[in-house]
Parts: structure tokens; C-alpha cells; sequence
């Protein structure tokens, strides 16, 4: 046996250990790069709030005053909050029914249903009104706003509803029966509220797009705070007027964000103890009360899906092989995927290093970082764009009109979107992994490639297929900041759009939508999968 | 020679102090383990050593090269330490092969020879090799798992609890395969368990942790039979534990006179006996011993080969306090012939009592 | 430091995309021009190509608003990518000319185009020009019941029975004639009747669609969307029928487009060239012959037949290169139409 073990002598080298104290709190190698490019990307994404912050302060106080507290604003802010306040209730209602009735009953097709409410996804907000307004063509102002508006929005709380509603803890259900209360009174007293995250989560995101969207609003003739800066940028650029429209709309969007946050708390809601989870209650629904069930998801897919594929279908019968201006459409759908890839890559590489620190070292400076993501991207697309105008003019003149400009302002908008997924695919990668891999000879970055980012990959896909779906269905920031001579497949639409040849808008339509399609699905299965944020 | 020498290691988190001067040599070739109850800091210390994890102060050699000080950090992929944990931790999205052939470099030829020979040593079959970490037993991913370590041919080889997931016949052929294994190679081992009898069957040095303190180190034997302390007494197996008066090397306590291995010892203390030191034979009330006293089973527990009773001590005055006890006592029996409840026994021991320090 | 994997492979790729992106964009080579566009899409196309067919000088086309392009061209100065602006009216290239960004028009351009559409300092020219018209819906409105004057649409007589396009060039066009030959004072006025009378469309098309379907009586507009609608289905302009105001109002404002070069650009001679082009015989031929039914300005140049001749119109004269669209801009805002 060898020299048995020996237990030094403390007290010897207690002596030693202040001059080593120096070297204290030193972080593994890979982090350090990871949180430098976390910061930088960060820094980034506060760059549109710090414009509109600069631009307030150097346009004056007295010009603001007169700039923002005038009667269109009022108009502006009336039609907004009315739009947001009709709007997200609906939303809300329209999810929570439509969840509850696929997900906790027996009704008829209920896997059909479930894909259709997620479908309309798939279609672009301006393609509902595009279908609403040559269906109806008077139709305009906040009655259109909120219908177009509900009917393009609500799976956006559908899908984290449904996905909560099937793994939530039946056994609380079956309690709360056990203790006197109705059907209805556990739906309400019960259900209800562990959907509460899912229903914040999905009403923000709503809540955003409502105050982002150009087109959707534009098309029926509903005045918002977005509406009004494109037309004050048409009308002078970028001029101090929609610069401070931009503030307010900014400002409107941070309420949003800090109403949410408020109103989730602090709730974490999660199943309580192990054990493999149960079937989900369901309803049995009888006779009258089947048919008035089915009635809700037939009439809303009717709306959502039946409005826009039979008006789409007419404009193309209707235009014939004519409008099929393939000189015109496939420079489109190419610059459009070329964008797209390319925005889908650059913001997922971006989100890697954020979302691998906010996994692998969450803290103080983690959480501040993710949060200036955040606030950004509740910024409407119009604010980031009249931001990256400004800035690029006047101060990054060479990337003025480039690719680079626009890819920028691609990432700031949909870096969250990246983010969610990679989080939810590097926590799917346990640090020992990596761990091992660096025992094994890998450097923590080559450790990170070979298989923390192997692991996460079905993750990042997902979060570029979202950004990739975003891009594609993207307006105002394109029309504004890309190279010249760019058209995509939205702004072709858009272009057609605004001279009323609808039926020469009808190919980029359909083309959209057909984009957006797999990528829907894949929405579709993720949300089966996992539930909320 | 020392392979691995670890020097007044200090590490906290937050407030809690994770490593508090803890400082170990481990010789060449040797098998070490750590052991100790959860939240001790052996996982802490063999991530240490690992470099997954870096102290606040003090230094980490490994075969006279500094692997951390104050001034210098060596990253773990340039370590060369091998590292098994609890789970295998696999990567999923590679199969056998490309688990174990991870850390390799060269040809795919060469890299798939070293594989086979690696599968071979790690008593694996070679058609393995394509197979998927879930579609193996946990023993294998195991194997698997000591076969990647072993690939680069480690200076040293650090197990973190990697048998605890195994059922408890896997566990010890398991334990003496990788035993065997790593002695056949040479390797430096460093075991960390929770399990003290994983530990003292593996390791030929036995160090034991609690609370960020390395409390006591040395041969299995060594500390099972002389614990620095009560705690470490009972960490390491089933202890009886009494007051006594020690004097000139025996010791006087509810037993009886028993010897002690501290002769210089004077005075009063507690001793420990392990409970296999201390002998039954039934009681028929004839012979008076010289040594020992008499109590009856109140309880038997059986467990297959050992049986353990509970004796209750015949009312007595103490030696120590000078009170009246009644005492209870474990005490291991063959499980064949052990005495019936309610039967009288005479108790002997067997061997030297410890006294503990301090206590 | 960066995974060197992963960076070489996403380098590469990226390299790829954005080559491959620089590709499809036909990004602005060296020997083709860059024009600022605001004139119709199709218009401008349609003489692109023929200049392109004929000169071998390509042409990028960044498509926008007159106003949004031309204070984006004072924005960005002397190091402006744009060689040639083209408006739909004139007072966005009266901002960029009165910041000194244009060039003059070579002399033998200005001699192709007829006096009147020539602005005093030569420093821009006419391209092609429009007619303010009053569009009404024929079952809405009979012709005795038509307004004599653009200034009558701002009395309570007209609360909500009119449209427009308030966010468009060519309406602010219209704007700043009025206040040419108004005032401020009575166009603020004016502004502020129209704020409660009138409906507010997104684009002329738009106003003439909303017309056609009897959504709102009549609506300010220039003349040739009806033509042009008239010229394929006429399924937006079937139940229309315009109205000159004539007799030197406001509303009988004849707008002209332009066209300037850039001081800043670096392919003078392309850019001039391309000016001449669209002025010149062929250029000019395509308003006659092509979709556009906008009036021709070259010399004996012809407008499309199916046109009121320009001079039996009776417009008000107005000089172009005094039209200030910034003022027009601050009172539209100040009216709450913006």
C-alpha cells in the first residue's frame, strides 16, 4: 500500500490563505465571453428606448407640449385604450371558451377544433382585414378594429390556455368537488385561476400586437398611435411630430408591460408533488347544450379561417393567371426568405448567449439583461424602425439602407421570441453535460457546441421558425429601413394593397400564408408539449 | 508519492461556507474516498478538482503540476481527469460509440478500435456500440459511462456517487469491477459516496467531510474502529456508545471492565464499541462470568445473514454517574442462532473499546 | 473568445445568406443610378424599363411618400445613395431644391419641356402633371347640388359628406396651393372644416373605392385614378362622375410632378440622362399610350385622348417652386389631420 493518506496540518497553512484570497470569485472561461456578448445585446435592444428618450430631450420641452398634448393625440389615445380595452376581454373569453371546450370536454372533432383555433396564426393580421374589407367594404373604425382584431389575435391565448389547461393537476379538481363546490363553481373558483398565467401571459401579447400593428388598422380605416406615425413619417420623415407620437406609443407599451407584470404576481403554478399525472376531467356534453358548443369553434373558424381562404379564393379566380406576375412575386418570395433566414439566424445566434446565461447563471445581472429584451421588443415595430432611422443617418451612416440596419432591427423586435424557445431547449441540456465534456477534454466553448447547443437544437428551431414567421409577416420596419429596391412578399401586398388591386395582392397573400403554415404547425405541436413561459 | 494534493481549500456560496480549509493528499494509485452526509461539501471538492468549480483560496496539485493557486487556473479540458457522475449523465444525442469516443481524437479507425477495447474493458459487448444511452440499463450506461473517462487515459479518475442509482446487487459486483479496473490501470481514484459501506469496501483511504470540513482521513479500518468523534462513529456504521471510567487502560462502564486502546487516558469519557464486537451467549444462570454483565433481547430484527438484537442491560448502578440505567444495546448475531426475544444473554466484547476525544 | 466550430460553420453560412441576399438585391452597382421614387410604382417601372432597354443604365428604385422622401433626402444630405428624385406633386421637391441638394437640369432637358411645367430656376423640371378634381357618387349627389368651390367643403353644409386622403402627398399637394393662394389664416381655417367634415382615407384609390360604393357622397382627388379604373374593370368607378372646379379655385389646381438630380450623386451623367429621357419623346409617349392617364408636359408631347385637355381646365396659376410643404405639414398637424 502506499503512504496512507494525510491529513495536513491546518493550522500551518491557514497562514497562507489571505495572499490566495485574491483569486476569489473567478467565473468558469465560457462564461466570460457569453456574458459580454449578452451585455452587448442587450445594450442593442435599449438602443430604441434610448432614442426616444434623446430625441424628447432634444426636441424641448415646449415643442413637446405642443406636440403631444393636443387633440389628434387624445383622439389617438382614446382609440387605442378603447381598442385594447373591447379587444383583450373578447380575446380572453374567446381563448379561455374555445380551450375549455377542446381540451375538458367531449365535444365532436375536438382535435379538429384544436387546429383550427390555432390556424389563423398562419394568417397575417392585414390579410384579415384584407379579406374583411373586400367582404364588407364599408366596414372601418373601432367596431372592424376589435372584430379583425379578435379573429387575428385570440389564438395567441388559446395556445397557452389549452397547453395549461391539460397539465394542470386534475387531483386539486377532484378536491375542490370533495368540498361542496358546483361544476361551475370549480371552473371558476378553481380553474380560472391556475389559467391565470397562461391568460396574462397571452393578453400581453395581444396587448402588443394591438398597439404594433400597421397594416391590420390601416387597411379598415382605424386610427392608432401606429397609424398616425406612419402617416406623419409619410407626410415629413422623421420628423419631431412622429418622434413624439413614438414616446407616447413607447410609454403606452411600458404600461402594458408593468400592468402584466403586476397583475401575474407572484404565482408559480405547478403541479404539487411527483407521481405519474392523471387524465383530465372531462365534461360530458348532452344534446342541446353539443350543438351550442360546437357552434362557438364553427362560427369562430368561419370568421378566422372561412373569411379569408373564400375572399382569397375569389380575388385569385377573379385575377385569373393575370395576377401571377411571377417577374414580380418570385424576387419577392426570395428576398422575403433570404431576410427572413437571414434574421432568423442572426437573432437566434444573438439569443443563445442570454439564454444560456439566464439557464446556467441566472442572478441579478441575468434577469436585468433579459428584461431589457423585453421592454424592446413590446416596442411596435414603427418605433424601433423611426429609432434605427434616426440613428443610422445621423450617426452609423455606413450601414444606412443596408441589410444590416434592417437584420438589426429584425433582432431587437423578435429576440424574446428566440429567447423562450432557447431557454426551454438549454434547460433541456443539465450543466453536467457540459460538465463532462470539458472533462473530457473540451473547451467550454467546444463543450457548449458539441453538446449543449446539439441538445437545445430542436429549441433554437423553434425560435427561429418563430422569428423566421415574424420576419416574413413584417411591415413597417422593412418598408422603412431596407436597402432600396427590396420588395418582400408584405410589402408587395402592401403595395397592391394601397393602389386597391386586391386581386394582384391575393398571390403574396397566399404565398404568406403557405410560408407560415409549417411553421403554425410546429406552434401547434410545441404548445402540446409545453405550456405558457 | 502524492498524486494529488489538495491545500487549505476554501470555497463559499452566499454565506454558507461550502469548503472550509480543507486540505488532502491522495498517493499514486491509490483509491480514495470521500465520504459524508449531503450538503457536506464532497461534491463541491470533487468538482474542485474536477475545475468545474473554482475555490476562493488555496491550491490544487495534481503529479507536482499546480492546477490552481492565486495565480494560476488550469480550465478542466486541459486537466486530464476523468469524471463519472451519479447518473452517467450520457450525452443522449450520441450512441455508446460517440460517448465514448468523445474526448478522442485520430482516425475513425483507430478511434473505433480504441472503443472496442474500451467496451471490452468495461466488460461491454462490441455490437453496443451503435446502441442509444436510453436503451440501456442503468448498469450499462454506468460501464458506458467509465469506458468515456477512461478513454483519454485520465491522470486521475473522480466517481461521484456512481453506483447509488444501481439496485443493491449491481451496486457491489459493479463497485469491485470498477475497483479492480481502475487498480489493473493504475489510476489515482477519488470516490465520493454518501454510503459508508460503498466507501469503506472501495477505498483504501477513507476521508470523511461534514460541514465543509475534512474531519478525519485515513485507512477504512483505521476509522471505523478509532472515529475522531461520536459523529463520525455513527456516520460510519452502527456504534454502541457509553460512558465509562477509563483507568490504566481499561475501561469500567455498564459492560464491565473492557480494554481500551488509549492507555494514557485517565479519567472519565465515552467509549464506542462497534456492535459485532459484542458477543451473546445464552444466559442458564449457572456460571458467573468475569466479564461482562446480562440483559435480555427485548427486540430482534431480522435481516437475513445478520440478525441485530436489542438487549436491555439488567438494572444496574453506573460506574460513571453513579446512577441507575437501564441500558439498551444493538448487537449483531449470526442470523441463524440468534437468541430468542424475552431470553436472558450474557454479553462479552471482543477487542479494544475507543474512547472517543473530547466526548 | 467564440467556439471555433461553431463560428467558422455560422461565418460561412452567414457569408453565404448575406452574399446570396447582396445577390438577389442587385445592390446599386457602379454604373446604375439610384432613384428616389414617388411617382406611381408602375409609371416609374414603365420608364425605367425603357430607359434600361435603351441606355444599358440600370436603375434601383426606392419607393416611398413625396414629403416622407424628400425630408429624407435633407436628412441625409450630401451623402445621400439617391442620384435622382421623382415627386408625384411639387412641393416635396421645392424642400429638397430650396436645401440645395439639386442640380441644375441640363439646359437641353428643360428645352423638351413645355414653359409652364418648367419651375423659375431650372432647378428641377416637370414630368408629367395632375388635375384636382371634386369625384362624386352621380346616385349621391345631382350637378346642381356640386360645390362651386374647394373653400365650400369646409362649411357645415358639407359635415361629413366628403373624403380625402390627408396623409398623402398629393392631397398635401392640394393643401399647398390653398395656402399659396389663401393665406395661412384661411387655410388653417379651412384645415380645421375639413377635420370636421370629411373622411379620411388611406390613398386616392381608396377615396375613389369609398365614393363608388356610396360610402360618402363625393371626395377630393386627382383625376386620373377614375381613368384608371375606368381603363380596366371600372368596378371602383362605375357610379362616379368628376368634377372640375375650373375658374382659377383652389380645387382646379393642375400639380406637377418632377423630377431633379442630386447635387450629391455620383453618376451625374447617368442621372441627367435618365431625367431627359423620361422628358423626352419616348418618355413622355408612355403617359399617352401606358396606363397612367396622367397629363403629358413635353413639348407638342400629347396626352392620352380619353384626358379634358389641360388647357380647357382653367387652373389657377400657381408657382410651383414657392409651394412649401414643411408649412403645410405644421397646419395639417395643427388641424388634428395628422
Amino acid at each position: 500500500m502506499a503512504e496512507p493518506l494525510l491529513l495536513k496540518d491546518a493550522a500551518g497553512v491557514a497562514q497562507a490563505a489571505p495572499a490566495t484570497r485574491s483569486v476569489s470569485r473567478r467565473q468558469p472561461g465560457a462564461a466570460r465571453w457569453v456574458v459580454a456578448v449578452s451585455i452587448a445585446v442587450s445594450l442593442l435592444a435599449l438602443l430604441p428606448l434610448a432614442f426616444v428618450i434623446g430625441i424628447s430631450i432634444q426636441t424641448g420641452w415646449a415643442t413637446i407640449v405642443q406636440l403631444v398634448f393636443r387633440p389628434r393625440v387624445a383622439e389617438l389615445l382614446i382609440n387605442t385604450v378603447l381598442l385594447v380595452v373591447i379587444t383583450l376581454p373578447l380575446c380572453i373569453a374567446l381563448g379561455v371558451a374555445l380551450a375549455w371546450l377542446t381540451e375538458r370536454t367531449n365535444l365532436p372533432g375536438r382535435r379538429l377544433w384544436s387546429v383550427l383555433a390555432t390556424a389563423p396564426i398562419a394568417v397575417p393580421a392585414f390579410v384579415h382585414s384584407y379579406a374583411w374589407v373586400s367582404l364588407v367594404p364599408p366596414i372601418h373604425g373601432l367596431f372592424a378594429g376589435v372584430l379583425v382584431s379578435v379573429i387575428a389575435y385570440f389564438p395567441f391565448l388559446y395556445l397557452p390556455v389549452a397547453a395549461t389547461l391539460r397539465r394542470l393537476d386534475p387531483a386539486i379538481e377532484d378536491v375542490a368537488e370533495s368540498l361542496g363546490l358546483k361544476p361551475w363553481a370549480v371552473f371558476f373558483k378553481v380553474v380560472l385561476p391556475q389559467l391565470r398565467l397562461a391568460i396574462c401571459g397571452g393578453a400581453l401579447l395581444v396587448g402588443l400586437h394591438l398597439l404594433a400593428e400597421y397594416g391590420l388598422y390601416a387597411m379598415i380605416r382605424f386610427d392608432t398611435f401606429t397609424t398616425a406615425i406612419f402617416d406623419q413619417f409619410q407626410s415629413s420623415f422623421n420628423g419631431p411630430a412622429a418622434n413624439m407620437l413614438a414616446g407616447v406609443l413607447a410609454l403606452c407599451c411600458l404600461v402594458m408591460l408593468s400592468i402584466e407584470s403586476a397583475s401575474r404576481g407572484h404565482a408559480r403554478y405547478a403541479r404539487v408533488g411527483a407521481g405519474s399525472a392523471r387524465p383530465q376531467r372531462t365534461q360530458i356534453l348532452k344534446g342541446h347544450v353539443t350543438g351550442l358548443a360546437l357552434a362557438l369553434p364553427i362560427f369562430t373558424s368561419l370568421m378566422a379561417l372561412g373569411v379569408p381562404l373564400v375572399t382569397l379564393g375569389q380575388w385569385l379566380i377573379a385575377g385569373g393567371l393575370d395576377v401571377w406576375r411571377m417577374a414580380d412575386i418570385l424576387p419577392a418570395l426570395q428576398q422575403t426568405f433570404l431576410l427572413a433566414s437571414a434574421g432568423a439566424l442572426i437573432t437566434t445566434a444573438a439569443a443563445l448567449p442570454v439564454a444560456w446565461l439566464s439557464i446556467r447563471a441566472p442572478g441579478r445581472l441575468q434577469r436585468l439583461l433579459e428584461s431589457c429584451n423585453y421592454v424592446t421588443s413590446s416596442l411596435p415595430g414603427i418605433v424601433v424602425a423611426l429609432a434605427l432611422v434616426t440613428i443610422t443617418i445621423h450617426i452609423a451612416r455606413p450601414i444606412y439602407q443596408t441589410l444590416v440596419t434592417v437584420l438589426l432591427a429584425y433582432l431587437l423586435m423578435f429576440l424574446p421570441r428566440a429567447l423562450v424557445s432557447l431557454r426551454a431547449g438549454i434547460a433541456q441540456a443539465p450543466v453536467e453535460l457540459e460538465n463532462i465534456a470539458r472533462s473530457l477534454g473540451s473547451s467550454p466553448s467546444q463543450a457548449l457546441w458539441r453538446v449543449t447547443l446539439r441538445l437545445a437544437a430542436p429549441g433554437a428551431a423553434a425560435g427561429a421558425a418563430l422569428v423566421f414567421l415574424a420576419i416574413t409577416n413584417e411591415l413597417t420596419a422593412t418598408l422603412l429601413l431596407a436597402p432600396s429596391g427590396t420588395r418582400t412578399l408584405a410589402t408587395g401586398f402592401w403595395a397592391m394593397t394601397s393602389e386597391i388591386d386586391y386581386a394582384a395582392a391575393a398571390p403574396y397573400a397566399l404565398i404568406m400564408i403557405l410560408l407560415s403554415l409549417p411553421l403554425t404547425a410546429l406552434l401547434y405541436y410545441q404548445s402540446k408539449r409545453t405550456a405558457g413561459r | 508519492m502524492n498524486a494529488l494534493e489538495l491545500n487549505a481549500l476554501y470555497k463559499t456560496f452566499g454565506n454558507v461556507a461550502a469548503l472550509n480549509d480543507v486540505s488532502l493528499c491522495v498517493p499514486a494509485g491509490s483509491r480514495a474516498a470521500i465520504v459524508g452526509p449531503s450538503g457536506s461539501g464532497k461534491t463541491t471538492l470533487l468538482r474542485m478538482i474536477a475545475g468545474f468549480e473554482f475555490p476562493d483560496s488555496g491550491s490544487i496539485r495534481l503529479n507536482g503540476q499546480t492546477l490552481v493557486d492565486s495565480a494560476n487556473q488550469v480550465p478542466a479540458h486541459q486537466r486530464l481527469i476523468g469524471y463519472v457522475p451519479q447518473d452517467g449523465a450520457l450525452f443522449p444525442h450520441m450512441t455508446v460509440a460517440g460517448n465514448i469516443g468523445f474526448g478522442l481524437s485520430g482516425t475513425p479507425a483507430s478511434k473505433q478500435q480504441r472503443v472496442e477495447e474500451l467496451l471490452a474493458m468495461v466488460a461491454l459487448e462490441t455490437r453496443m456500440s451503435k446502441s442509444w444511452p436510453h436503451e440501456l440499463s442503468g448498469g450499462q450506461q454506468q460501464r458506458v459511462a467509465l469506458a468515456r473517462a477512461l478513454a483519454q487515459r485520465p491522470r486521475l479518475m473522480l466517481l461521484d456517487e456512481p453506483f447509488s442509482a444501481l439496485d443493491t446487487g449491481l451496486r457491489a459486483a459493479m463497485r469491485k469491477m470498477v475497483a479492480k479496473l481502475l487498480s489493473e490501470a493504475g489510476i489515482t481514484t477519488i470516490l465520493v459516496t454518501h454510503d459508508q459501506a460503498e466507501a469503506l469496501s472501495f477505498a483504501d483511504q477513507l476521508a470523511v467531510m461534514r460541514q465543509g470540513r475534512l474531519v478525519q482521513a485515513g485507512p477504512p479500518m483505521e476509522l471505523y474502529l478509532h472515529p475522531a468523534d461520536r459523529q463520525t462513529a455513527l456516520f460510519l456504521g452502527d456504534a454502541v456508545i457509553m460512558p465509562a471510567q477509563v483507568e490504566d487502560g481499561w475501561a469500567t462502564c455498564d459492560l464491565g471492565r473492557i480494554p481500551v486502546n488509549h492507555p494514557s487516558h485517565s479519567g472519565p469519557a465515552h467509549i464506542m464499541l462497534r456492535p459485532e464486537q459484542l458477543h451473546l451467549t445464552p444466559e442458564h444462570g449457572e456460571a458467573i462470568h468475569a466479564n461482562g454483565c446480562l440483559g435480555v433481547i427485548t427486540d430482534r430484527d431480522f435481516g437475513g445473514n445478520v440478525c441485530t438484537l436489542t438487549v436491555e442491560l439488567h438494572p444496574q448502578v453506573c460506574a460513571v454517574s453513579g446512577q441507575t440505567t437501564n441500558r439498551s444495546l444493538l448487537v449483531r448475531s449470526s442470523g441463524l442462532g440468534a437468541p430468542p426475544t424475552g431470553s436472558t444473554v450474557h454479553i462479552s466484547t471482543l477487542g479494544n473499546a475507543h474512547v472517543l476525544p473530547g466526548a | 473568445m467564440i467556439p471555433r466550430v461553431p463560428s467558422l460553420l455560422k461565418t460561412a453560412s452567414l457569408a453565404a445568406l448575406l452574399l446570396g441576399a447582396g445577390h438577389v438585391y442587385a445592390a446599386p452597382s457602379a454604373d446604375g443610378i439610384v432613384v428616389y421614387n414617388a411617382q406611381h410604382e408602375s409609371l416609374t417601372k414603365a420608364w425605367v424599363e425603357g430607359f434600361t432597354r435603351e441606355t444599358g443604365i440600370k436603375v434601383t428604385l426606392r419607393n416611398g411618400d413625396d414629403s416622407e422622401m424628400g425630408n429624407q433626402l435633407v436628412q441625409e444630405g450630401a451623402a445621400s445613395p439617391a442620384d435622382v428624385f421623382l415627386t408625384e406633386n411639387s412641393p416635396a421637391m421645392v424642400l429638397v431644391s430650396n436645401a440645395g441638394l439639386l442640380t441644375p437640369v441640363a439646359p437641353s432637358t428643360q428645352q423638351q419641356v413645355a414653359e409652364p411645367y418648367r419651375p423659375a430656376q431650372g432647378k428641377w423640371i416637370g414630368i408629367a402633371a395632375r388635375s384636382t378634381v371634386f369625384i362624386y357618387n352621380k346616385s349621391k349627389l345631382s350637378e346642381a347640388q356640386l360645390p362651386s368651390s374647394l373653400m365650400d367643403l369646409a362649411t357645415p353644409a358639407w359635415k361629413g359628406r366628403w373624403a380625402a386622403s390627408p396623409a398623402g402627398a398629393d392631397f398635401q399637394a392640394i393643401v399647398a396651393a390653398v395656402l399659396e393662394l389663401k393665406g395661412e389664416a384661411a387655410t388653417l381655417e379651412w384645415l380645421k372644416g375639413m377635420k370636421a367634415n370629411a373622411t379620411a382615407y388611406r390613398g386616392n384609390s381608396a377615396v375613389l373605392k369609398a365614393v363608388n360604393a356610396g360610402q360618402v357622397d363625393a371626395g377630393v382627388n386627382y383625376h386620373y385614378y377614375a381613368f384608371v379604373d375606368q381603363s380596366k374593370t371600372g368596378e371602383n368607378s362605375n357610379n362616379t362622375a368628376l368634377h372640375y372646379f375650373k375658374h382659377n379655385d383652389p380645387g382646379a389646381f393642375v400639380s406637377i410632378s418632377g423630377g431633379g438630380v442630386l447635387a450629391s450623386s455620383k453618376h451625374q451623367e447617368e442621372a441627367q440622362a435618365f431625367l431627359k429621357w423620361i422628358t423626352g419623346k419616348d418618355g413622355q409617349a408612355i403617359l399617352k399610350t401606358g396606363n397612367s392617364f396622367e397629363y403629358a408636359v413635353g413639348k407638342g408631347a400629347e396626352s392620352n385622348p380619353k384626358l379634358v385637355p389641360l388647357a380647357q381646365l382653367d387652373a389657377p396659376a400657381v408657382d410651383a417652386s414657392k409651394l412649401n410643404s414643411k408649412k403645410v405639414i405644421e397646419l395639417m398637424t395643427q388641424a388634428g389631420l395628422l
